[in-house]
Order: structure tokens, then C-alpha cells, then sequence
């Protein structure tokens, strides 16, 4: 170096993006409005028992919920991953009487096989995600209503396997919103701690640049559908578990709010802002939501008008139009 | 003496911190064909993009027979009867000829929304026919060769006619650069077609052609029009002086920096490098600490070289030899792997990672320096990226500020650092490294370049200008239409001039 | 010189080769629709009785209707999901405008219009949001999806309301000259959507829009009017389906359009309509869902579970999208 580092470059003073801070901070903002709103209307709200409801109604939107954020992470999303738990809670009644623990793992590692199908798929074949799991959808659900002859498998023998996870309590709060919310934690201080941690975002934000570092974008995509399955495998073990079978059409009814909470939480669809935490609100939102309506007696019949309508705005209040060229 | 067509006057277009057009003035007269050359940067494609309204003159005047005009956009272009045929094919190819011809001028073929094919097919056919071309308008474009939808972008723009009552200027725009034999012929001979009834605006980097066609040639250089030549008398010589003739600093690309590099071992060697349509036969050496420049216009096929080496782009035939061993790369995965990094044209979208702060682009290409494992050491990340911030002097509020509002300079600084940080390169690609950079940033770049050079990094550099090629190079090679005309050597006090490599380029 | 120069058109059309290959791309669908008969006439016996051909027709008719629809929004290159969502809340509003066992009104053909225009409604909307806000349209249509079955359970309120107009039933129950209405009824939408398609602007630049759409933006075209157009054309065919099925179904319901979405998507894939836009139409459509439909038929005939077909009709849709896109991959291209 011919001289060394001389005088320190001035540092410019940065605006603050006022705009920014405040539609990342909408979410939680909405949360705590929205239980204020519904404590004053039902002021049992925040008891134990209606808290403890809450949570486990949580729990399996947030676990597949958790599984699309990094889907949605990436700028793609996932249409299959409802579909492929129910077809996951199929294999468990079918495998769990004959194999027990062993057949939770096996469930479990099918599915985290079939996101990865998916994902490689996706990812080699360069087609556009949503087609591609609109396919897995049609092809997981067809087979879990074949082998389940179209309907619900009571698990018997062997539930206990896996009943613990709607069974037990820690401080009168259900241990399976716990773990989920545990898991969430972890995931968000992975994407901290590790070196390739901001991948996903990375792929969401600047792909072409990432790819033109030498980054495997490939690796990325296949890694996001292959935990979104591990997730679907997750939720279906807990969907089981609550609802004491499995049933080919069990958890399709999820995937709405999932995607909501995603959304909701302040995951762009777009790809590159959000994670694990934002999508834990987002959850809480859309049951907070959900007690709430039924609590000022809205008739459940207008849920999906409102799951729909709150997507759309979600999504038009966090899209980077800036990154999205032609929009299709 | 009648009144030119067209004619712009003192027209001025900046950007930025580059000024792409500088007080120009030229004009186009009845029934002639006009070639206009020039370099790379020399503001041909502004001056097309202005008279086809797609961009707006800081200050100047337009010229319409006589008549000042502003064109606000492609539609005002084309009413006032300018037809342009542009470089790259912008014909749809999923719908007709006749439909492409007539796109969002139909008029009275459609009417209550609902089209009169006879209509539409017959007022297409009148367009086709002025240049006797035997395509039909029912053809689908999808199903014509290049040559053939470069005529039927012809015909488009002679729909302009249809507008004004004025003859219309066409204006045609690299037009032979996916023509090959027989085809140009055909070229020529709609050229002197047009010539009856039109005017002709021809631009090109292929010199011979241009003299050939046109009736007069402007030379534009940094913007301005610099000469106008008859081409009968012209001297080919002095049309490629006068492209280049500039003042160029020695101190400002720190040629003093540049040593010796004969004695080195060669890292990357390249060997019959070809790829079908874009460069054959290619074959070079670059060795440790050495800037090999590659200077060619667009359409020379360098640019495509310097994505083959890197992974981006598969090649069809030859070897590329990395520290002795071959590699055939099956994505910038591997290239980077292996060493070798890559500065982009296109920055914003290939250079930086927007949206990610400054630290996180300067770890993007190789965590490891920063890392345990898989395991992120923030403390460690922090102090290298404010230490590259120091030495590379960029101008950032903070390591964590997002990377798309820096300046340019400063972002390509960032990508530089990106690629320096990580101990495994041996190759660094640099395509216009210095595009849109201010004067002090650009001095910076040609500083961290000899600092490459010195630490025994290989360039392969495409420079902007033909000035910093030569300045900054230790050998160059001057590509045209996909094939290496001719070597330079180009150590200290050996330089070539400018002129040397231009005449290669067109 | 201009006397010896070679006349262009002549020398370089496209060579003869690639004109097979693009006839065969062109043509396979057919040929495999006519395979897929010829086959299962001979793998059943049922297969080609008037009796069959006639239920054949009947199943194809309302999925034609809908795959219709979802053609020019596949065109532009943007996609419907809200199809099953829409034909849901048409077909309520259709049988509470018609005489039913709810309330009192008996709007008769003013009912159908209502339900038709409810469908070119939620079209509307999912372009205007799609438009105007720069949502992508798989996520506006989602969820408008969702709002669609919300209004019709809504409008459900607990029990399924039926029609009782003998005059509209007849639409979906009965037959003229041995075929069923409906299948008049999908020919006569087939008719209209090829004109609209051939001869006029939403058509025409449905093609160029979804061909390239930066080019058509250069043009001056209003891009924003024709793609909401294609996406009210969308709803409006959903609309129209949520009559027929409610005409033949005799009632209105929320799942009525259950599994349809994904059929109609299939088919219009296979009939050779490109997802990325400006390319196919509706004939080619109208194969597709030939091929589905003689598919599901045939393959029931010969014994095989109807969810093992839904399972098949998922992979071939990755399949035919995969092929279709195969020569477009690149090393540095993103599609999310």
C-alpha cells in the first residue's frame, strides 16, 4: 500500500426510514391493540384457561407457518404444505400401530423427503414454485385419500407415543405451543449466529447478485422446501396427536391461516424481509383474531372472508415493489 | 437549399456523473443516408434513445423540418414520422407480422374493439410492400428467421409514414449485427430503397459498412460530434483518429505503479475458447499480477468470454486452465470455489446484494475469514469490515448500512472488497469496473488495481474506455464479431495508441 | 445490383426440421387425446356407448367453462385461484335470486345474470388489486379465493337452499336431442370466448401482453385495462359454472366448485397453453380438457381409485409444465 490508511473517511449522517421502522413494528403494534380489544370485550381473556386454548390452537398454525417462512423467505411459496401434513397425520394412523416411535421419525423423515422433492424440482427445473407445489398438493392429497379410503384413522394403540404432546403442561400452559415457540427462537438466533444464516434472505433480496458471489442458490432453494416439509411433518405429529387420528383433509383447513400468519407476521411476499419471530406474531394475531371475532359474536362463516382480505392487505402493505419488475 | 429533416442542435444529456451527450449538433437532409460512428460511450445509443423519446435532452433543440418539436415519448417519435429499428429484436413474437406492424396503431382495422382482419392484414401488406418484401402479414412471428423479423421491424417503422405528412427518417440502429452473407445484401439493397422516398439514419460499429451505405458520416466522441466526413473521400485512417484523439494522464491510471510481470507463472490459461454465436477460437494466458485488457465494441463477443470464464454461461468447445489444471465450471458455484471473482456491468443487480447491509456484502462471496464452523464471529466480522472500509476508503454512515444507498463508487468498493476479502482468489474479472463512477472513485479503482496486481491477483479487465484499457493493461487483445483480431503488448513505455486498437474494433 | 439480390422471405424460412417438431409440439395434444380414446374404447366396453359419451360430455362441459375463463388470465402469464372460491358465492347468489326454498324471490333469468355478474365482480377486484397495488396474481386471487367461499358460506347460513325454478333446473338436468343442456350451454361459451379471443382487443393483446409485456408497454397499450379484462373474463366464466353446477346440482353450495381449480389448471396446461403466457388459446384448452376428462372417465370405467387420478393429474402437471419450460433454463435466471 503505498499509503496507509490516512485521515478516516468522513462517515455521511444516514436518514432514518421513518416509514420502514413503522411497518416493521405494525405487527406487534396490531397484536397488542388487538388483545386490548378483546380483554375489554371478554375480560377472561388473559385468564390461564382461555391463554392455555389460545396457545394450543397456536401451535400447529405456527409449526407450519415457521415451515413456509422460509419458503416465503426466498420469494417463492409453498401451496402444498397443508396437504402434505394431512397426508402425513394418514401415515401415522396407518404406521404408527406396527412401529410405534419409529413410525413418528418415519413420518417425519417422509415428509422432510417430500419437501426436498420438492424443492430439487423446483430448483433444477427452473419452474415457478407455486405450479410446481400446486402439483405436490394434487398429488399428496389425491394419495392420502386413497390410502385412507377418504377418511378419518382412529389411532389406538400406541397413541401415547405421541399423546404427550397435547397432554402435557408446563405451568399450566400446553408444553406443544412451548416447544414451537422454543423451536421459533432457536430458528431466529440460527439465522443470527450462523455465517450463511441470512441465506434465505439473501435469496429473497438479491439473487442474481448471491448467485454472481458464488453463492448455491440451489442449495438454498432445495434447503427452504426440504424444512418446509420437515415442518409439515411436525405439524402433522401434533395434529395427530390432538385430534387422536388422521385424516386425509385434517389439517387442510390450516392452510390459510398459516399462510396469513406468515404474511400477517411481516414476512414479505416478495422474499428477503422477515423470519422466524415475526412469523410467532403473526400466529398469535391471526387466533387473537379468531377468539376475538367469535367473542363479539361475527359468525364464523366469516373467517376466510376475513383470512382472505387481511392476506391481501398484509401483502400490499409489506411487497417491494421496487424489486418486483414486471408483476405476473 | 432545402431544409434538413431532421436536425438536432446543441443537444446536451447527463447522467449522473457522466455526460453522454455534449453540445451536439448534426443533421439529416432529404432523400440521404447518414452513418453515425464512434466508440463505445460515445453517445450513439443516447442520441437514438432522445429522438425516439424514450429519454429527454437537458437542454438543446430538436428539429423537425424546420420545426422545433419535443418528443415525450416513442408514440410523439413516431407521430412526428421517426421510425427506428432498433438493435435489439422488439417484435412479439407470439402474435403476427400484421399485428406486430400495426401494435397500438391499428386505427380504423379495429373498430368497437373488434378487428378487420382483411383491414388490418391489408394496411400491414402496404407496409411490406414498400420494401418489397414477399412475408406475408399472416405470418407468425415466431416462425421467421432473424433476418427475416429484422425486415418486418423495417416495415413497422415505415409504418410511421402512415402518421405524418412529412417523409419519414429511419433510423437503424447495429442492424447488421445478426446478419450474416446474403442477408446483408439484402440490407443494403432496402437501404437504397429507402433512400427514394426516405431518410436514413445508420449506425454501426462496422466502418466499412457504414462508408459503404452512407451519403455523409458524423464521428461522435465523448458525446460530441466531433467530425463530418464524405465517405467517397474519407481517409480511414483519420476516421479512427479522430474517434479516439484524447488527453490521457499517465498519473491518473498510476501507470508508474505497473511492473513487470514476464517473469510470473501463468494462472489461468485459455485455449480455442469457443461459444456457438458468441466467440471461437480464443485463446490467451494471464499470469500472476497481470491485467490482460479486452477491448471490443459491443457484439465483439467479450463480454460473453468474460461470463464463460466465470461459470455464468456455458462454452461449447476449447479449455480453460486454472493453475494448471483444466475446469469446466457448471455455475459460478464452482468458479468461485476455485477462485476466481467477478465485478459486474450491472452492479446494482449483479454486483451488490441490495437490501443487505455493507457488512453482509463484504461476506458474501466467503464467510470463512470471519467464521468459526458454520458459526459467525461477529466481533471478527465487525473489525474486518470497518478495516476494509478504511482501506478502500468507503464512504458509508456504517458497516450496517444498507448497501443501496451508497453512491456508486462506493458500492462497486464494496463489491471489490467482497472478492478481496476472501484468501482463495486467484482470478478477478473486472467488467466496466469504473461504469458511472465519479472522477475520485475511478482514480481509487486504478489505485486497488495496481494493489491487486501487486499481491499477484490476474486481472482480465473490460474497460469503458479505451484509454484506461491501455493504461491499466500488461497485454491487451482486440476482439471483433466473436474472434481475436490482434495482440498488444502493452508494458510500460510499450503502450499502443488508442487508434491502434480501434482500427481492430471496427 | 438491386436486380441480382436474393428476394428475402425465401432463402432462410425456418427450416424444415424445426417446422415438424413445432407441428408435433402443436399437434400432440390432439394425437394424445385421440390415443387416449382409441384407448380406453378398447380397454371398456362402456367406454364409447352413447350412454357414456353422453355423461362424458356432461363432466366436460362445466370444466371447459372454467378452464376457458382461467386461458386468457394463463395468457397474460398471471394465474386464477380463485376460481372454486367464485363459483361458490355465484351459485348461491343464483338459487336466493331464483326461486328457492329460502325466501321469496323469483328473478328467474335475472337470477342467473346475478350470479353470472357476482363472478365478473370478484374478476374485477382480483385485477383491479392485482393491478393497481402490484400484487402478484397467484397471491390476490388467493385470497379473494378465500373471501369468494367466506361470501358463500355467508350466504349458506347452515343449510344448502334449492332451486326451485323447474324452468332453470331444466339447464342442468335435462337434454336436448339426447346431449344435456349444459353441454350446450359450454359450446355456446366456447363460441363466444374464441371470438373474443380472435377478434377482439382483450384477445389480441391478451397475446402480447403475455408475450412481452415491456414491448407491449412501448406500444402505448393500455396494459392495466386488458389485464383487468382477462381477469373480469376469468371471473365472469367462474361465474357462469357456478350456475350451470348449481343448475344440475339443484342447489347451492360452498364446495360446489371442490377440485375444480386444480383440473382446470391441468387442463389447460396440457392443452398446450403456456403458463408463462402468449401462447395457446382456447381450442387448445378445450383439448385439454378433452384429454382430462376422456382420462378420468376411462380410467374410472376401468377400475382405477378417482383420488389415484387426482394424485396422477398433480404429477402431470408438474410434468408438462417441466416440459414446457425445459429450453428456457439457464444458469443465472431466477424464477421464485
Amino acid at each position: 500500500m503505498s499509503q496507509t490508511t490516512a485521515a478516516a473517511v468522513p462517515r455521511p449522517k444516514l436518514a432514518v426510514d421513518w416509514k420502514g421502522q413503522i411497518v416493521s413494528a405494525l405487527p406487534l403494534i396490531v397484536l397488542i391493540l388487538l388483545v386490548i380489544a378483546v380483554t375489554i370485550n371478554q375480560p377472561n381473556f388473559l385468564a390461564l384457561g382461555s391463554v392455555r386454548g389460545l396457545l394450543e390452537s397456536m401451535a400447529p398454525i405456527l409449526l407450519l407457518a415457521l415451515g413456509q417462512t422460509f419458503v416465503i423467505l426466498t420469494g417463492g411459496i409453498d401451496l402444498s404444505f397443508a396437504a402434505t401434513a394431512s397426508f402425513g397425520t394418514v401415515l401415522l394412523a396407518l404406521w404408527m400401530p406396527n412401529l410405534g416411535v419409529l413410525g413418528v421419525v418415519a413420518v417425519v423423515a417422509t415428509l422432510t423427503l417430500i419437501g426436498f422433492i420438492n424443492g430439487f424440482v423446483i430448483a433444477k427445473t427452473q419452474i415457478p414454485s407455486f405450479i410446481a407445489t400446486l402439483g405436490a398438493l394434487g398429488l399428496y392429497s389425491g394419495l392420502g385419500l386413497a390410502i385412507s379410503g377418504a377418511s378419518n384413522i382412529r389411532i389406538g394403540e400406541s397413541y401415547q407415543a405421541i399423546g404427550w404432546i397435547t397432554d402435557l403442561r408446563i405451568a399450566g400452559l400446553p408444553l406443544s405451543a412451548l416447544l414451537v415457540i422454543l423451536v421459533a427462537v432457536v430458528i431466529a438466533v440460527a439465522m443470527k449466529v450462523l455465517a450463511r444464516g441470512k441465506s434465505f434472505h439473501a435469496i429473497g433480496l438479491a439473487e442474481q447478485a448471491l448467485l454472481m458471489s458464488g453463492g448455491s442458490t440451489l442449495r438454498i432453494r432445495i434447503l427452504a422446501f426440504t424444512l418446509c416439509g420437515l415442518f409439515s411433518g411436525l405439524a402433522a405429529v401434533m395434529l395427530a396427536a390432538s385430534q387422536h387420528s388422521g385424516g386425509p383433509t385434517l389439517a387442510d383447513t390450516l392452510q390459510l391461516p398459516a399462510i396469513a400468519a406468515v404474511v400477517i407476521g411481516g414476512t414479505a411476499i416478495t422474499g428477503g424481509v422477515g423470519g422466524a419471530m415475526k412469523t410467532v406474531v403473526g400466529a398469535l394475531i391471526i387466533v387473537v383474531l379468531r377468539v376475538g371475532m367469535s367473542a363479539i359474536g361475527v359468525d364464523p362463516a366469516f373467517e376466510q372472508i376475513v383470512y382472505g382480505v387481511v392476506i391481501i392487505a398484509a401483502v400490499v402493505l409489506t411487497i417491494d415493489r421496487t424489486r418486483l419488475g414486471v408483476v405476473k | 437549399m432545402s431544409v434538413p429533416v431532421l436536425e438536432v442542435r446543441n443537444l446536451t444529456k447527463t447522467f449522473k456523473n457522466v455526460v453522454a451527450l455534449d453540445d451536439i449538433t448534426f443533421e439529416v437532409r432529404q432523400n440521404e443516408v447518414v452513418g453515425l460512428i464512434g466508440e463505445n460511450g460515445a453517445g450513439k445509443s443516447t442520441l437514438l434513445k432522445i429522438l425516439s423519446g424514450i429519454y429527454q435532452p437537458d437542454s438543446g433543440e430538436i428539429l423537425r423540418n424546420g420545426k422545433k418539436t419535443v418528443f415525450r415519448g416513442p408514440k410523439e417519435s413516431a407521430t412526428a414520422g421517426i421510425g427506428m429499428v432498433h438493435q435489439e429484436q422488439s417484435l412479439v413474437t407470439s402474435v403476427t407480422v400484421a399485428e406486430n406492424i400495426l401494435l397500438g396503431s391499428e386505427t380504423d382495422a379495429v373498430t368497437a374493439g373488434f378487428y378487420n382482419w382483411r383491414k388490418l392484414n391489408a394496411k400491414a401488406q402496404k407496409q411490406l410492400d414498400k420494401i418489397q418484401s414477399p412475408i406475408s402479414p399472416t405470418d407468425k412471428v415466431e416462425n421467421l428467421s432473424f433476418a427475416q423479423r429484422q425486415m418486418v421491424e423495417l416495415a413497422k417503422a415505415l409504418g410511421v409514414e402512415e402518421f405524418s405528412m412529412e417523409a419519414p427518417v429511419i433510423v437503424l440502429d447495429e442492424p447488421t449485427s445478426v446478419l450474416e452473407g446474403d442477408e446483408l445484401e439484402v440490407l443494403f439493397a432496402q437501404i437504397e430503397r429507402l433512400r427514394q422516398f426516405a431518410s436514413v439514419i445508420f449506425v454501426s460499429h462496422r466502418l466499412d459498412e457504414v462508408l459503404r451505405v452512407s451519403d455523409r458520416v458524423y464521428i461522435l466522441k465523448d458525446g460530441k460530434s466531433v467530425a463530418e466526413r464524405n465517405p467517397d473521400t474519407a481517409d480511414v485512417d483519420e476516421l479512427h483518429r479522430l474517434m479516439v484523439g484524447r488527453e490521457s494522464s499517465a498519473e491518473f491510471y498510476h501507470e508508474n505503479e505497473q511492473t513487470s510481470v514476464a517473469e510470473m507463472p501463468v494462472v489461468l490459461s485459455v485455449d480455442g475458447l469457443g461459444k456457438r454465436g458468441a466467440f471461437s477460437g480464443v485463446s490467451f494466458e494471464v499470469r500472476k499480477g497481470e491485467v490482460l485488457g479486452i477491448s471490443g465494441v459491443q457484439g465483439s463477443g467479450r463480454e460473453e468470454l468474460t461470463r464463460v470464464l466465470f461459470g455464468a454461461e456455458p462454452f461449447d468447445t476449447g479449455t480453460i486452465v486454472l493453475d494448471g489444471k483444466s475446469v469446466r465450471f457448471s455455475s459460478p458455484v464452482s468458479a468461485v470455489s476455485a477462485g476466481f471473482g467477478y465485478i459486474p456491468a450491472e452492479r446494482r443487480i449483479e454486483g451488490i446484494a441490495q437490501g443487505l447491509s455493507v457488512q453482509d456484502n463484504i461476506f458474501l462471496a466467503d464467510p470463512a475469514p470471519v467464521s468459526i464452523g458454520p458459526f459467525f464471529v461477529a466481533s471478527k466480522a465487525r473489525a474486518a469490515a470497518e478495516e476494509w472500509i478504511s482501506r478502500l476508503r468507503i464512504r458509508t454512515p456504517g458497516r450496517g448500512t444498507n448497501v443501496s444507498n451508497l453512491s456508486g463508487g462506493n458500492q462497486q468498493k464494496v463489491v471489490l472488497a467482497k472478492w478481496l476479502n476472501s484468501p482463495r482468489l486467484r482470478v478477478l474479472i473486472l467488467d466496466h469496473p469504473t461504469r458511472g463512477l465519479d472522477v475520485g472513485a475511478k482514480e481509487d479503482v486504478y489505485t486497488f488495481i495496481r494493489q491487486l496486481c501487486a499481491q499477484g491477483i490476474a486481472i482480465v479487465l473490460l474497460a469503458d474506455t479505451l484509454e484506461e484499457t491501455i493504461a491499466l493493461s500488461h497485454s491487451i487483445f482486440v476482439m471483433r464479431d466473436g474472434e481475436i483480431q490482434r495482440r498488444f503488448d502493452a508494458s510500460p513505455g510499450n503502450k499502443p495508441k488508442p487508434v491502434e486498437l480501434v482500427e481492430q474494433m471496427v | 445490383m438491386t436486380s441480382t439480390a436474393p428476394k428475402l422471405g425465401e432463402s432462410v424460412r425456418i427450416d424444415r426440421g424445426t417446422r415438424i417438431k413445432k407441428f408435433l409440439v402443436g399437434a400432440g395434444p390432439l394425437l394424445a387425446l385421440i390415443v387416449l380414446a382409441g384407448f380406453f374404447t378398447i380397454a371398456s366396453p362402456t367406454f364409447s356407448t352413447p350412454g357414456n359419451l353422453s355423461i362424458l360430455l356432461t363432466q366436460l362441459s362445466i370444466l371447459m367453462v372454467i378452464g376457458i375463463g382461467l386461458t386468457f388470465v394463463i395468457l397474460l402469464g398471471s394465474i386464477d385461484l380463485s376460481v372454486e372460491g367464485v363459483m361458490a358465492s355465484s351459485s348461491l347468489v343464483f338459487v336466493l335470486f331464483a326461486t328457492n326454498d329460502r325466501n321469496d324471490f323469483e328473478f328467474g333469468i335475472f337470477a342467473v345474470l346475478a350470479g353470472v355478474l357476482t363472478g365478473s365482480l370478484f374478476g374485477l377486484i382480483n385485477g383491479l388489486l392485482h393491478v393497481r397495488l402490484g400484487i402478484p396474481s397467484f397471491m390476490v386471487t388467493l385470497g379473494m379465493g378465500a373471501v369468494g367461499i367466506g361470501v358463500a358460506t355467508v350466504l349458506f347460513g347452515g343449510r344448502a337452499p334449492r332451486l326451485l325454478d323447474d324452468g332453470l333446473r331444466v339447464w342442468g338436468v335435462g337434454n336436448t336431442a339426447g346431449i344435456s343442456n349444459l353441454v350446450f350451454i359450454a359450446a355456446a361459451v366456447l363460441a363466444i370466448a374464441f371470438i373474443i379471443q380472435r377478434f377482439t382487443r382483450v384477445g389480441r393483446y391478451g397475446y402480447v401482453i403475455g408475450g412481452d409485456e415491456p414491448i407491449a408497454k412501448l406500444s402505448g397499450i393500455n396494459i392495466r385495462k386488458y389485464k383487468v379484462l382477462s381477469f373480469v373474463l376469468s371471473g365472469t366464466a367462474a361465474g357462469v359454472a357456478g350456475v350451470m353446477a348449481a343448475t344440475q346440482l339443484g342447489v347451492g353450495d360452498t364446495t360446489i366448485g371442490g377440485g375444480l381449480l386444480f383440473t382446470a389448471i391441468t387442463a389447460v396446461v396440457l392443452g398446450g397453453t403456456l403458463l408463462v403466457g402468449g401462447r395457446g388459446g382456447v381450442v387448445q384448452t378445450l383439448i385439454g380438457v378433452g384429454i382430462i376428462t376422456v382420462l378420468a372417465n376411462g380410467l374410472i370405467l376401468v377400475g382405477v381409485d378417482p383420488y389415484i387420478q387426482q394424485a396422477v393429474q398433480g404429477l402431470v402437471i408438474v410434468i408438462a409444465v417441466i416440459a414446457s419450460g425445459w429450453s428456457l433454463r439457464r444458469r443465472v435466471r431466477v424464477i421464485k
